[in-house]
């Protein structure tokens, strides 16, 4: 264990231990937008989660999500200069994404009500001028969904996230991850008649899977696919049910065998 | 033929000096990319037709460029005996006269540049023969007189498609000596020498060495960053096109020195003849046995392969960089973990620019206490740099570390052609600023640079007189940088757009002061705040002008108000 210091507060954490993760375990709030615990490595895109870190005579800027604890470690998260820079960035977030509700109710927190920038001409885009290009979407697609659906386009100010070729991509598994992941609510979707329809994503459609017995659409078909079980494997039956069906088969079948409690 | 040992070495060596200064007349055409823009292909076919009958006389051969770019194209001619005289600004129409000259024992004076008696290759030393009293010499030249070419000191003068006239000017015998020292033993030369990266940061090259060789691991790599695109920055061209030789050299001794197997060049596809060059001087050095398996018959085997960039800027970043050799998309990743740690494949892996890996033959040769002599304290060794711009003579400049500014521009630059007053001195390209006039006397170092708000960068150096729009010079840049951003991270990608946003503003007159004051205040967040070197770097040109040349915003923020 090694001894931290964030703010006022003394810490102890493991060597190498993530700062922001860290911080917001202990109620410490550091914005952030690119972070997300259920990737290991840090992607370093939003650079929101700024802190300063004092080193001796040395003050310096970095973020949070790369840094790592280290014995004697001495950080502010809300230092004048660290506040000055978030500032700005919030100001760039606003005039990039100005239908966000999300970077709106931080920029107010920081005491930001107008972008001194102007805001981005076109904001009927298919991420609902919502994005802010934090890459969250692409990186729960490709890495831990293992669908690779979306994926940046073009570079620099003119980069966007879309499917390849913005064509309907078949390799969508449905699952919206991307949806639920997204920190400004960019990502839309719709369910229509038996379809999931992606649509930020060139409108791609996943069909739904049918519940043989009551016939609700009760997942996508590539997840369907995806999730049969062992135990469905097992019992053909059991393998195109919703779960509400497949408890009440499976609870038909245990039971059926079983012997009554006998009455005392 | 497969090198084994020092006398092999030598033995070739004697056939490549036969090329050098034989019994022949040697006619070598400057053939960089620099020279062919002028024509120099054309001269060699010239000469090529015209020598058919005379090759028991006359040996034709293809150099590098020498370095005095506005002078090509450049004609070496060596008549056995007499000193190397060098021609300039050669036309095809001239080659049958100076054919004819030639070999009849002259020199045609009118087209003669300077000569060169004898010459130190540093890890040979040639002496080609006296006389020739009309034509200057070298070193009296004033573009030549304040140079040193150690990294340049085979350019221009040997045949970069002939592995036998490298080991003619001692080529090759650097890696044997480190073959025979333990890789600590080199690793510590080099770490005396001081040399340190030129690729930009300046980086102490044996540190990051050390570093790369304690971190245990089955594999290791060493990559040779040739991603040079720093707009009027072309010394890494050069120096593979005309000396490739040197790099591999270096590269096999880092290779030993780390513990890698197996070495990466990572060159932009825009460099087709340095691509074709270095191809062919992989495949020579194969053919001798210099890459590939027990080199000098030691146990230590390694070899070399190109990957080509696909033409974006940021993949010089080395986080990058890997991504792009990995089949991934070039975006910088946060660092730590340094290549040195987790570099490609997530192993360790020393990246170094073109620059640095041609330092090390020479470190090895000189020894690395000597060459820390060179320039000046904690700044050791020489840089080239690409002069151009507004500049009478224009070309590859290197000069030991500590020159000052203005022995480049107005001693071996000679200053502007127009007769105009030069204003300032772009450095370091997109990541560098602009200096003055007034900060002329500042030695060239990594510091001093640094104090002035530009960085070394890879050597790019670019002369601007006073009919130059700062404030145009900084759109330019921003211009570039926005554009070559990867979009990764959002004070470089969103940042940039809107400074350049700003900058159209001020240019059409419609600025204001709260602009000006938004642009600082951006720029500072952008530097601090962006994931890699580009983010944190662009904003020095407009960082640069701002602090030396306000008034010009100021003036057009005025012109707007009335
Ligand atoms: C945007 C960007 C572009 C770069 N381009 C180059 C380049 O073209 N050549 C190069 O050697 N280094 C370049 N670098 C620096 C490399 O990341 C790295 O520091 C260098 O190759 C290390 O080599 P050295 O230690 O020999 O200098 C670039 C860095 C950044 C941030
Ligand atoms: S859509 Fe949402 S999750 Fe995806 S990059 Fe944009 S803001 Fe991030
Ligand atoms: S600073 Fe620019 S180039 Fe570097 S990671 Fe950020 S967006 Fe990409
Ligand atoms: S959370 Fe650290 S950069 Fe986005």
């Amino acid at each position: 264990m090694v001894k931290i210091k964030i703010n006022d507060q003394n810490l102890y954490a493991r060597e190498g231990e993530n700062i922001l993760k860290l911080a917001l375990k202990e109620g410490i709030d550091i914005p952030h937008l690119c972070y997300h615990e259920i990737f290991e490595e840090p992607y370093g895109a939003c650079r929101l989660c700024i802190v300063e870190v004092i080193k001796d005579d040395e003050r310096f800027i970095t973020t949070s999500c790369t840094l790592q604890a280290q014995n004697g470690l001495e950080i502010l998260t809300q230092s004048p200069e660290v506040v000055k820079h978030r500032k700005i960035l919030l100001e760039l977030y606003l005039a990039q994404a100005p239908n966000a509700e999300n970077i709106k109710k931080l920029a107010e927190k920081y005491g930001i009500e107008k972008s001194r920038f102007p805001k981005r001409a076109f904001v009927t885009d298919h991420l609902n001028g919502k994005c802010i290009l934090c890459g969250l979407c692409i990186r729960v697609c490709g890495e831990v969904m293992k669908a690779g659906v979306i994926n940046y386009i073009g570079r620099g100010p003119s980069t966007k996230i879309n499917t390849p070729f913005f064509e309907e991509n078949p390799d969508c598994l449905g699952c919206l991850a991307c949806v639920n992941i997204c920190p400004t609510e960019a990502v839309s979707a719709e369910e229509v008649e038996n379809r999931k329809i992606l649509k930020s994503w060139s409108e791609t459609k996943v069909k739904m899977k049918e519940c043989k017995n009551c016939g609700s659409l009760f997942t996508t078909y590539p997840l369907w696919e995806k999730t049969k079980s062992l135990l469905m494997e097992m019992d053909t039956e059991l393998e195109e049910l919703c779960p509400n069906c497949k408890r009440e088969l499976l609870i038909k079948k245990l039971t059926k065998n079983l012997p009554l409690p006998k009455p005392y | 033929m497969k090198i084994r040992s020092l006398e092999d070495l030598e033995e070739i060596a004697h056939r490549g000096i036969q090329k050098i200064k034989g019994e022949k007349i040697r006619i070598a055409v400057g053939l960089g990319t620099c020279g062919i823009a002028t024509g120099a292909d054309y001269v060699y076919t010239y000469f090529e037709n015209a020598i058919k009958d005379l090759t028991e006389r006359v040996f034709l051969t293809k150099v590098g460029c020498f370095g005095y770019c506005s002078e090509e194209p450049l004609v070496k001619v060596t008549i056995p005996g007499k000193p190397l005289t060098i021609l300039s600004k050669v036309n095809p129409e001239e080659t049958e006269e100076i054919l004819r000259a030639v070999l009849s024992g002259e020199i045609p004076d009118k087209k003669a540049l300077c000569k060169i008696e004898e010459w130190n290759h540093i890890t040979e030393y040639m002496v080609y023969g006296k006389g020739l009293a009309n034509i200057p010499s070298y070193s009296d030249l004033p573009f030549f007189r304040g140079q040193l070419k150690l990294v340049l000191r085979n350019a221009g003068l040997i045949n970069p498609e002939d592995l036998e006239e490298y080991i003619a000017i001692g080529g090759y015998k650097s890696l044997h000596k480190a073959l025979n020292m333990k890789p600590e033993e080199v690793i510590e030369e080099v770490k005396r020498a001081g040399l340190r990266g030129r690729g930009g940061a300046g980086f102490p090259t044996g540190l990051k060495w050390e570093i790369t060789a304690k971190n245990e691991s089955d594999e290791k790599y060493v990559i040779c960053n040739a991603d040079e695109g720093d707009p009027g920055a072309y010394m890494n061209r050069n120096e593979l096109e005309s000396d490739p030789h040197a790099v591999i050299e270096g590269m096999i001794i880092g290779g030993y020195a780390i513990g890698a197997k197996e070495g990466i060049i990572y060159i932009r596809a825009e460099y087709p003849l340095a691509i074709k060059r270095i191809e062919t001087a992989i495949k020579q050095a194969r053919e001798y046995g210099l890459l590939g398996e027990n080199i000098f018959g030691s146990n230590f085997s390694f070899d070399i392969k190109i990957v080509k960039g696909a033409g974006a800027f940021v993949c010089g970043e080395e986080t990058a960089m890997i991504a792009s050799i990995e089949g991934k998309t070039g975006r910088p990743r946060p660092r730590p973990p340094f290549p040195a740690e987790k570099g490609l494949w997530g192993k360790p892996t020393s990246i170094n620019n073109v620059e640095t890996w041609c330092n090390i033959p020479i470190i090895l040769a000189m020894g690395g206490e000597r060459f820390s002599k060179v320039g000046k304290e904690n700044n050791a060794g020489t840089k080239v740099f690409s002069l151009v711009g507004e500049v009478k003579r224009i070309g590859l400049v290197e000069v030991p570390l500590g020159t000052k500014l203005k022995t480049i521009v107005h001693d071996i630059g000679g200053g502007s052609p127009s007769g105009l007053k030069v204003k300032a001195v772009q450095i370091g390209g997109p990541s560098g600023g602009c200096i003055p006039e007034e900060g002329f006397d500042t030695p060239i170092d990594y510091e001093s640079l640094r104090d002035l708000g530009t960085i070394m960068g890879s050597g790019g150096m670019v002369v601007m007189s006073e009919k130059t729009s700062m404030v145009e010079t900084a759109l330019f840049f921003i211009g570039f940088t926005s554009e070559e951003s990867c979009g990764k991270c959002t004070p470089c990608r969103e940042g940039l757009k809107q400074m350049l946003h700003i900058l159209h503003k001020i240019l059409s007159r419609r600025g204001s002061e709260e602009d000006l004051k938004l642009l600082e205040e951006l720029s500072m967040t952008i530097q601090t705040t962006s994931l890699c070197g580009l983010g944190k770097t662009a904003p020095n040109p407009v960082l640069t002008t701002l602090r030396y040349f306000r008034e010009e915003y100021e003036g057009l923020i005025n012109d707007g108000k009335d």
